[in-house]
């Protein structure tokens, strides 16, 4: 009853419409007399309904998602005004407010209340409400969030002086700033937004990070070429394990060097550590709303603005530093503070290796099954099983990648190259370049099937052409088919590359890590180590989100690091299709 | 950076202050024994730690107070559950392995048959594992035998009935007919076994427990539940959810979990935390290790314990633990 109309269409029809409509008239003649719904089953209608339908859905849903992980994303650094709260107990407690729930008080606490707000909670069916604010000051009070019931509060201000004070260690301060102390001398601040604060809070940043710098370049180079040294013999004593001349110039080779080193990072050490007492002296006291004192140096201090006294410059001002923080900064407290600058590199970094890897390997595969290869059984279960590997799931490429790259491969790596350095292993545990392996293995069907259906798109005709002028079967691949083939492959690596970058599971078996703020890229021979372990976007929201100490704290961090990964996969997506089109332009003109 | 402005406890032992009660909560006190860490020079390389997630963040905080000290040194965290701690350490893919409980004989059996001798432990950090609830929730006190009652379904407590409803457990109103709905940790998990041992006498858990995948996700899940139980360390505790006192047997006190009912062995879910290490009784460890141990054994280093919500260990555990460790003579 039902022939579709497409089965009935001529291949050669040019003009898809027409043939459309004498497809449909002939089905109505066909079903003419029977009931009129066949009619319109038969045009198709209610399909496209459906479909349409389908695809509206779809797309609301990823809409709605995006828009979900947007906002939440976008408001996150926005700066918020504080609010003082005055207690019927007379207990005082500044902070931002963060969100409001209406709840059913139990009869304990109702019983307790005083007449009036318990009349008012009565005459609400029992309900009341509660605001969530974040009050900070964990070194002060252990907490660092706070229900406040409505009925407890009385009286709500927001003091212009408030200020939010953003701190290294132990989460934001809220309270104002009360003094600058240096050398015992302690200095009231009256204005908080004095000129001279805000100097010597730029002075104390800038000797904070040349310490930094002093420690991580100076001293860090220092420390490296003493456990090079270290390394050196050990591997010498590793090769003459009798003893001999070689070993004893080893060691007093060692000696001298060991001493030379440990002398020059003495006197680092102390330049340092002077510095350092210089950042601990230069104090700043802070009070909390209710008058707690807290001194600390005023280098820890990453920013601090008076919340309830912002113009709007200033609020952008507040929200885009904190947004440089985020991008180009090192987590701190554990993730959950600071920036994901290590994370969103090693995104990159494995994405480009898994890319690098992938390409070659599935598109030399996929030549050779389309062109070389006879078509027989063997080639037809080859291919069923690449398309089957893209079913498997992808934590069991974890464990292979962790079995076979890092154990087995890893393992003997370590022990050929490295064996002054074990027990500690160096390519016999995850790192960079397994988990990108690991992915590539996982990605690698997606290329194969996309480059074989690109190759078999290539015309006939053009092999045939260049056939016939001479040239041979790799030459006409090379100069015809892959060409023309490139717009297909590049969306084949699209697409593995997008699903390679979102990958979490089998990462956190063969390489992905908490923290590892080294990253693979740095001044030391080799420059490039593709044996350190690296942190992942991917991981660090499922991190944030799960393993911190406090969930509240993390819960924005886990939207803004999504929208981040979301960008990063977006752009890098972006750049493969406008490579792809170019070279599609490229093409263009040049078919027969 | 020391808090200022916090009475310092007299006792040497006996070092909290104050109680973690949500209304005048107050910071833990750290021991004054315990020495500043200094740098020393030539310390560098990698360590890799696997193993509890329950420590994860407080190795974090660890490893970021030590590089601060050593820039060059690496230090990578993993942390999946107290069980992947032993093989790791095994294998020697990780040179420390933090744990939520203490090894079992079987894991140190494994590790003495590839070694020759037993591994060694360093005890960071005192967690009270705190049986949680939804904030709302009017519950004030439960003996361990109510909380195995409402966990194990082979009720070796003593229990003399099982407890599917907050009504059961003394809770009036609309709380009465309400089913308990049952968060706790995935069998990986060293919070999953210690609770087990100690909470359930080593009973099993019942199938209706919904098993997360971090301690982190057991509060979450509690705070969205308004009928909700769980168990996670106390360092978790958000304003959405309230830790339940608990007293060891029936008609005894209810004690918080609070640092001072944890040293004085009052809270019955208290336990130390432990950093597995392999230390060659034959040979003295490397710096890098010795360095990190010593640390974690500093101010900065039960500093970081106390901001990750845990209560710090006293000198006098620290110097047990160095000496066995022969790190100090």
């Amino acid at each position: 009853m039902n022939t579709a109309p497409a089965a009935s269409l001529p291949e050669s029809a040019r003009d898809a419409n027409a043939s459309l409509r004498r497809a449909i008239s002939e089905t109505r003649r066909r079903n003419a007399g029977k009931v009129r719904l066949a009619g319109l089953q038969g045009a198709g209608e209610p399909w496209q309904w459906c479909l349409g339908g389908a695809l509206a859905l779809g797309i609301l849903m990823v809409l709605g998602l995006l828009l979900l992980v947007f906002w939440n994303g976008l408001v996150t650094f926005w700066p918020r005004p504080i609010e003082q709260v005055r207690l019927h107990d007379g207990t005082v407690v500044a902070g931002e407010p963060v969100r409001s729930q209406t709840f059913r008080p139990g009869q304990e606490v109702l019983a307790a209340l005083d007449p009036a707000p318990r009349s008012g909670i009565e005459r609400n069916d029992g309900m009341a409400a509660r605001t969530l604010y974040r009050t900070g000051n964990y070194d002060l009070y252990g907490d660092d969030f706070r229900w406040l019931p409505d009925y407890e509060i009385a009286e709500v201000s927001r003091p212009w002086d408030l200020m939010l004070v953003e701190r290294m260690e132990w989460g934001v301060f809220v309270g104002r700033i009360v003094a600058i102390s240096s050398g015992g001398q302690r200095a009231p601040v009256g204005d908080v937004r004095s000129p001279d604060l805000i100097k010597r809070h730029e002075e104390a940043r800038r000797r904070w990070q040349s310490i930094r710098a002093l420690e991580r370049g100076e001293i860090g180079a220092v420390n490296h070429r003493l456990e090079q040294e270290r390394l050196r013999l050990r591997r010498a004593s590793l090769a003459n394990p009798e003893g001999g001349t070689a070993l004893d110039a080893a060691r007093q080779r060692f000696a001298e060097r060991e001493a030379a080193l440990k002398a020059q990072h003495q006197v680092l050490a102390d330049r340092a550590s002077g510095m350092r007492r210089a950042h601990e002296g230069d104090l700043v006291v802070l009070a909390d709303a209710a008058g707690r004192e807290k001194e600390m140096p005023l280098g820890a201090i990453v920013r601090f603005y008076p919340a309830n006294d912002l113009s709007l410059a200033e609020r952008l001002g507040v929200y885009l530093s904190r947004w440089g923080e985020f991008l180009l900064d090192e987590p701190r407290e554990a993730n959950t503070e600071g920036g994901v600058m290590p994370a969103i590199f090693g995104t990159f970094a494995m994405t480009l290796l898994l890319v690098l890897v992938v390409t070659p390997f599935g598109v030399i595969t996929a030549l050779y099954l389309r062109e070389y290869a006879r078509q027989g059984r063997l080639v037809s279960i080859v291919r069923i099983s690449v398309n089957n590997l893209a079913g498997v799931p992808s934590i069991v490429y974890g464990v292979f990648g962790l079995g076979f790259f890092a154990y087995i491969l890893g393992g003997s790596i370590d022990q050929i190259f490295f064996p002054e350095r074990l027990p500690n292993p160096t390519y016999g545990t995850g790192g960079l370049l397994w988990a990108s392996l690991t992915l590539a293995l996982l990605t690698v069907p997606v290329v194969i099937v996309a480059t074989e259906e690109a190759l078999a798109a290539v015309p006939r005709s053009m092999r045939e052409g260049s056939l016939a002028c001479g040239a041979s079967k790799w030459q006409t691949i090379r100069n015809i088919v892959l060409p023309r083939a490139m717009p297909g492959i590049m969306t084949g690596v699209i697409l593995a590359m997008a699903r390679g970058a979102g990958e979490v599971a089998p990462l956190m078996l063969v390489g992905v890590v908490k923290l590892a703020p080294e990253l693979p890229i740095d001044g030391y021979f080799p420059f490039v180590h593709l044996e350190r372990s690296f942190m992942h976007l991917g991981f660090h929201i499922f991190d944030v989100g799960f393993q911190s100490r406090n969930s509240e704290a993390g819960k924005p961090m886990v939207f803004v690091t999504t929208l981040l990964l979301i960008a990063l996969i977006f752009a890098m997506n972006v750049s493969a299709i406008l490579l792809r089109n170019r070279l599609k332009r490229r093409f263009q003109g040049s078919q027969f | 950076m020391s808090a200022k402005g916090i009475v310092l406890a007299g006792a040497a032992m006996l070092l909290a202050v104050g109680s973690v009660a949500p209304a005048i909560a107050q910071g833990v006190q750290i021991d004054p024994a315990l020495p500043r860490y200094a740098a020393v020079s030539g310390v560098s390389g990698n360590v890799k730690s696997i193993g509890s997630d329950t420590l994860n963040n407080l190795m974090t905080l660890w490893a970021e107070g030590f590089q601060a000290l050593y820039p060059n040194v690496k230090i990578e965290i993993e942390g999946k559950g107290s069980s992947t701690a032993p093989p790791a350490l095994v294998a020697g893919t990780a040179q420390f392995g933090p744990m939520s409980r203490p090894m079992n004989q079987r894991e140190i059996d494994a590790f003495q048959q590839r070694f020759g001798y037993p591994p060694r432990a360093v005890r960071g950090a005192v967690d009270a594992l705190a049986v949680y609830v939804h904030k709302d929730n009017p519950i004030q006190c439960m003996t361990l035998q109510q909380v195995d009652a409402v966990f194990s379904r082979t009720r070796r407590g003593g229990h003399s009935t099982e407890i599917t409803t907050w009504g059961q457990l003394g809770l009036t109103g609309e709380w009465a007919n309400r089913p308990i709905s049952l968060y706790g940790r995935n069998s990986a998990s060293g919070t999953y076994g210690y609770f087990k041992e100690v909470a359930l006498f080593n009973g099993d858990y019942r199938d209706s427990v919904k098993e997360q995948p971090g301690s982190s996700t057991v509060v979450q899940g509690i705070a969205s539940d308004r009928y909700a139980i769980g168990y996670s360390g106390v360092g978790y505790r958000t304003a959405d959810v309230r830790a339940v006192p608990l007293a060891t047997r029936p008609g005894e006190r209810c004690f918080e979990a609070n640092a001072e009912n944890a040293y004085a062995g009052d809270y019955p879910l208290a336990r130390f935390l432990y950093i597995y290490v392999n230390v060659n009784p034959n040979q003295p460890l490397d710096p890098l290790r010795r360095e990190l141990i010593r640390f974690i054994y500093s101010r900065q280093g039960q500093e970081a314990t106390v901001k990750d919500g845990y209560f710090p260990v006293t000198q006098a555990i620290a110097e047990e633990d160095l000496r066995a460790m022969r790190i100090i003579n």
